[in-house]
């Protein structure tokens, strides 16, 4: 029970830290926000009895990749831009039904499955060995070549960032406008 | 362990999940479009990591792991093409990026 209170408090964080994100209109705010929304979402996943991913969620999503927003956002002169008069766009509140419609079909799916899911138990050797131990073991034999195309696809990520990100010598002449 | 139903996860999941998807649709600014989608991969963390205390399994969590570290390259990579539009247009908006006519 006091599991369930926990949880139901970092959801409930996490929720109006949702909407945090989707509202606010400074760039800043909002990265804060998402923020709070991360480290909610850790919480649920330390809550979850999923140690090794809370963790990593803490470390990748929180710090690393927080940081680098906030960088960017930092880094930029956004001043130079040329503003818009408003922060949202017409087509959010037309699409409305559609994304109540995409709830809808999230809900019937996810009750659907909800009751035609088998009530597994925890295996022996989990709660034996622990989760982490668990996590590793199957990572690194059964998923090891996913692991390894993930390691690849972060490598190209990081020199795709860089050559995208670079400084031209000669730049082209925008014709468009 | 098994205090918590399926069910309240999955319902987190999903009202995040339509936040985010929200955010990505109403949304102008280019850097808040990236983090909206950053919601919406969070709450798909969340729907593996509560089906996997529900079936008992550990295939959820490392399908998390992944999704962080794809995660992490899809900031690197949007991020990159964002600084590299506004160091050509000086847009930060989405509805000023029309070269494909769209």
């Amino acid at each position: 029970m006091v599991r369930f209170a926990i949880f139901a408090l970092f959801s409930l964080w996490a929720i109006i830290s949702g909407i945090g994100v989707i509202t606010f209109t400074n760039p800043i705010y909002v990265i804060l926000w998402l923020l709070s929304a991360l480290i909610a979402v850790a919480g649920i996943f330390f809550t979850a009895g999923a140690e090794l991913v809370g963790a990593l969620q803490l470390l990748i999503y929180a710090v690393a990749i927080a940081v680098f927003y906030v960088f960017v956002l930092t880094a930029v002169p956004w001043e130079k831009a040329k503003k818009k008069a408003s922060h949202y766009r017409m087509e959010g509140v037309v699409s409305l039904p559609l994304v109540i419609l995409l709830y809808v079909e999230m809900a019937i799916v996810f009750l659907l499955g909800v009751s035609a899911s088998p009530e597994g138990k925890f295996r022996a050797f989990i709660e034996k060995l622990g989760n982490t131990e668990v996590v590793g073991a199957i990572l690194f034999s059964k998923y090891f070549f996913a692991f390894e195309v993930v390691s690849l696809v972060l490598l190209i990520g990081m020199i795709g960032a860089v050559m995208i990100g670079r400084k031209e010598s000669q730049t082209y002449e925008d014709d468009t406008t | 362990m098994k205090t918590i139903p399926l069910e309240a996860f999955l319902t987190v999941s999903m009202i995040l999940f339509g936040l985010g998807v929200i955010g990505l649709i109403a949304r102008r600014n280019l850097v808040t479009v990236l983090m909206s989608l950053e919601l919406a991969l969070n709450a798909v963390n969340i729907a593996f990591v509560g089906a996997d205390a529900h079936l008992g399994l550990v295939e959820g969590q490392i399908f998390a792991l992944f999704i962080i570290a794809l995660a992490a390259a899809e900031a690197a990579v949007g991020l990159g093409i964002i600084i590299a539009i506004f160091r050509y247009r000086f847009v930060e908006s989405t509805d000023e990026i029309t070269d494909m006519r769209g």
